[in-house]
Parts: C-alpha cells; sequence; structure tokens
C-alpha cells in the first residue's frame, strides 16, 4: 500500500510541475523567440536593402539563412504569396498570425508588429524600406524588454506554483 | 508558329491582375497572337493594340470597337497588375522606374504613368500609378536575312548602318535579328561571326532580366544593360574590344559623341533612331553632323505599309542614292 501511495505522489507532483513549467516556459519562448524574429528581420533588411532581391525570393532567403525555429514563417509568407496570385503582401503576412499566435507564443502587440511591415514591405524604394526597417527594429527591442521583465517575474512563479500546487494537493490528500 | 506567340501572350499574362488576366484570356486566338500592347488605365476601358489598330475589350473578352461597352479598369486591378509587374518589390526596380518602365521576364516592357517625384538627383520614382502599357516583345527571328547582303562587305566587314522608322514599326526587332545574326556569323552570307557589343541603355534590345539576356542575341556578344550610349561605347572599347557596337534610338548629342569615339577606334556602328525619311532626320541636329561626315554607310528606312518591319528603301550614305529594288 505504502508503495502505492508513494507511486501516487510522485505521479501528482510530476504532472502539476509539468503544468507550471509549460506556462513558465511560454514566457521564455516569446523572448528567444522574439530574438530570433529580430534577427530574421535583419537578414530580410540586408535583402532587400543590399541585395534588392525581389520578395519571394528574399523571403525565401531569410527562411535559409535565418534560425529555422522561427525563419519557417518567411518561408510559408513566400508561398503563400506565389500561391495567391490576387491579394497583396499584407494578406500574405496575415495568414501566418495562427502560426505566430500559436506556435511562437507572440502576443498581440508582437504580432501587430510583424504585421506593420507586412504592410509596408516591397512598397517604397530602398531608402525608404531601410527606414521602415529601422522602426521595427527599435520596437522589437522594447518588446523584446518587455518580454524579458515579464519573463523574469512569471517564469520562476508558474515553475515554483507548479511545484508547490503538487505538494499541497498532497498535504490535504494525506 | 502561332502556338508560340499564343504563348507568349499567355505568359504576360501571368503579370496581369486575375479579373483582367481572365477576360484578357478570353479573346480570340488569332488575335491573341498578333496582340502588341495591353493598355490599363484608371478609369478607362481596356485596351488592346493588335497590328497597329486600337480595340477595346468587353467583360466577355469580346474585341470592340465601341468604348461603352469595354471593360472600366479599377485601381485595384492596377494596383494588383503593378504588383506582380514588380513582384511586390518596388525597390528591386528602382532604377528602371526613374526610366519610367519595368522590364518582365520575356524582354516584355512595362511602362508607366503615375505621379512622378523628384529629389536631388533627377527623378526619384513614380507613385499613384494610373497607367500602365505592356508591350509584348516579340522575337521575330530571320526577319534581317534580307538586310545583310546590303550592310556587309566582305565576311568580316559591315557598313556602319542606321536603321530609320517610326514607333512601332520593328526597328529594335531588325537590329536586334541583325546582331543575332552579326555575332553568330552565317555560312549562307558566308559571314564570320563578329564580337558584338550592345548597349542596351532601355533593356529593349537584349531584355535582360535577372542579368540573363531574354532574346537570342548571338553568341559572340556582350550586353551593358542600363548604361548610357557614351559610357557604354567607351567601357565597351576599353575592355571588351568590339568588332561591331549596336545601340538603340540615338538621337542626343552625346550619342554623336559615342559614335565618334567607336569610329576612331575602327569599330563599325549599327543604331536605330526614330524617323521617316532623310529629310526628317536632318532636321534632328545631333544627326545632321553625322550625315555630313558621311559617318553611316547605310540608311535602311522601315514603315508597316506592308505589316510592320516593311523595309521601304535603303540609302547608301557615301551617294544618297537608294540600293534597294
Amino acid at each position: 500500500m505504502p508503495l502505492v501511495k508513494l507511486f501516487g505522489s510522485i505521479l501528482i507532483i510530476i504532472s502539476t510541475s509539468l503544468i507550471g513549467f509549460y506556462y513558465g516556459d511560454k514566457y521564455s519562448d516569446r523572448l528567444s523567440n522574439l530574438i530570433y524574429l529580430e534577427q530574421c528581420f535583419k537578414i530580410l533588411e540586408t535583402e532587400i536593402v543590399y541585395g534588392a532581391n525581389p520578395l519571394p525570393e528574399a523571403l525565401t532567403n531569410v527562411y535559409k539563412k535565418g534560425n529555422k525555429k522561427v525563419s519557417f514563417v518567411f518561408k510559408e509568407i513566400s508561398d503563400h504569396l506565389k500561391a495567391n496570385k490576387n491579394g497583396d503582401l499584407f494578406q500574405s503576412f496575415h495568414s501566418v498570425v495562427g502560426i505566430l499566435r500559436n506556435s511562437l507564443n507572440l502576443k498581440d502587440e508582437d504580432i501587430e508588429l510583424f504585421l506593420s511591415l507586412g504592410r509596408v514591405l516591397g512598397s517604397s524604394d530602398r531608402k525608404d524600406q531601410e527606414k521602415n526597417f529601422n522602426f521595427v527594429f527599435k520596437q522589437i527591442s522594447v518588446l523584446q524588454r518587455e518580454a524579458k521583465i515579464e519573463k523574469d517575474k512569471n517564469e520562476k512563479l508558474y515553475k515554483n506554483l507548479g511545484i508547490l500546487s503538487g505538494i499541497t494537493i498532497l498535504i490535504i490528500l494525506l | 508558329m502561332d502556338e508560340k506567340e499564343i504563348g507568349i501572350y499567355e505568359n504576360v499574362l501571368e503579370f496581369i491582375s486575375l479579373g483582367l488576366s481572365h477576360i484578357l484570356k478570353r479573346i480570340p486566338d488569332t488575335s491573341k497572337s498578333k496582340v502588341e500592347e495591353i493598355r490599363l488605365r484608371y478609369g478607362a476601358p481596356l485596351n488592346i493594340y493588335i497590328s497597329n489598330s486600337d480595340y477595346f475589350v468587353t467583360e466577355e473578352g469580346r474585341l470592340t470597337t465601341e468604348a461603352s461597352q469595354g471593360r472600366i479598369v479599377g485601381k485595384k486591378d492596377i494596383m494588383e497588375t503593378f504588383q506582380l509587374i514588380s513582384n511586390y518589390s518596388v525597390y528591386a526596380f528602382e532604377e528602371e522606374m526613374k526610366n519610367g518602365f519595368i522590364t518582365l521576364k520575356g524582354g516584355h516592357r512595362v511602362g508607366l504613368g503615375g505621379k512622378v517625384l523628384y529629389g536631388v538627383n533627377g527623378i526619384e520614382t513614380i507613385k499613384d500609378i494610373s497607367s500602365l502599357n505592356i508591350r509584348i516583345a516579340r522575337e521575330k527571328r530571320g526577319v534581317s536575312e534580307k538586310l545583310i547582303k546590303f550592310i556587309t562587305d566582305g565576311p568580316n566587314k559591315v557598313y556602319n548602318t542606321l536603321i530609320v522608322s517610326p514607333p512601332q514599326c520593328g526597328k529594335t526587332t531588325m537590329l536586334r535579328d541583325l546582331i543575332r545574326i552579326l555575332s553568330n556569323g552565317d555560312r549562307l552570307f558566308s559571314l564570320r561571326g563578329m564580337k558584338v557589343g550592345v548597349i542596351d541603355e532601355r533593356f529593349e534590345l537584349a531584355g535582360v532580366y535577372n542579368g540573363m539576356p531574354q532574346f537570342d542575341i548571338g553568341m559572340r556578344t556582350d550586353v551593358l544593360a542600363g548604361c548610357n550610349k557614351r559610357d557604354g561605347t567607351i567601357m565597351l572599347i576599353r575592355a571588351m574590344s568590339p568588332d561591331v557596337i549596336a545601340m538603340d534610338e540615338i538621337g542626343s548629342i552625346h550619342d554623336v559623341e559615342a559614335i565618334h569615339e567607336a569610329i576612331k577606334a575602327g569599330i563599325r556602328i549599327l543604331a536605330t533612331i526614330h524617323g521617316d525619311d532623310l529629310d526628317d532626320l536632318i532636321s534632328k541636329r545631333s544627326l545632321k553632323i553625322l550625315l555630313e561626315e558621311k559617318v553611316f554607310k547605310r540608311y535602311i528606312f522601315l514603315d508597316n505599309s506592308k505589316g510592320v518591319g516593311t523595309v521601304k528603301d535603303i540609302i547608301d550614305g557615301n551617294t544618297f542614292k537608294s540600293i534597294y529594288k
């Protein structure tokens, strides 16, 4: 009997900890994805401002050169752009919103920044594109700082909460 | 042959917004192979030029001369088409847009109308695009064969030649084909292949897209695309040692300087110019110099009296007498 109890207790602690880690990880995930996203934007800027490569090609190059954890999004956009002749670039950017929110744990304000790039990309000359990129870089560093603060505050909190709530349940049950 | 021409037309439709390309796909096949221009103007009916006469296209894809039945082109059509033409990347065509056009894959040229913005260094860009003129480039291999015997003298000697014609009479096509024949050489005319340098200021001759000429311009041909004729001539003389330099649409005093430079270096010139006849050329100040110096040994006059690219006359540059029968 005590063996079963021990086994049950361990199971409870593991599961609540996992839930805690899951929620905690969302915060660190957002931060690291924002950093990867910035890298991808930097590659895209180089492709456009220095390489003057047309967008479908530039986006594919970002996919190849960037960190695949995030850069696959740019491949999706490029494919959408090539397939959907009737729409504009913004629609293609909009098509990946679900991925950004669910797989990359980005928040609404991050997604809004991402979309704002989709509104201006390719629509003007290189000088103007560079200005737009600089604006996006400023914004994204603000978001990264914010994500860092949230991560520091919440990541540990959720992880501890997970373990502690497991222990609490155990105390009540036993 | 016709099928290839229809194919060219349908390739061009890839660059037109779905709303309009559906309509344009429905026009009769016999017309498809002859379309020269597709014109999109904001708020005006869809307009195409076939064998030098213009038609409007109805919603059902019928050709008509009644403007009121034509499908009206909206802002959305223009914007979508422009995005497809520029491949969603205005910045990639910055330099070309300053000249007022974009070259498509296949060497077709799209002229742009809209609001022109000036910057410190002249025209900066065009925005609020209001009209698009899609000129379908058709390569006509062999059209210049009949001219070869008039402009060559021996297996590797070609006369300085000027092709004169009004717009839309095939002078660029003719020049391109001459370049191909001179560059490849031709057993039939016992021509040895010559090194040809092409200065393709407006991207029309070679139709360079992504660095690759879209037309067959021969295997001994070097292209300087987007380069002005004066700089281009000097660059070619220094670096490429051409036997012949070909250039499209000369006219300015700088072009005349370029031609002088080339002739000093013993290089032969093939060029084209807008004009109707010899008197027309004399009335152009810069050209008058070249005429008086008898730089060009052959003048070829084209018109479209028997279809595009009809040779009207060939005149000897020394005697100014016709040698074409």
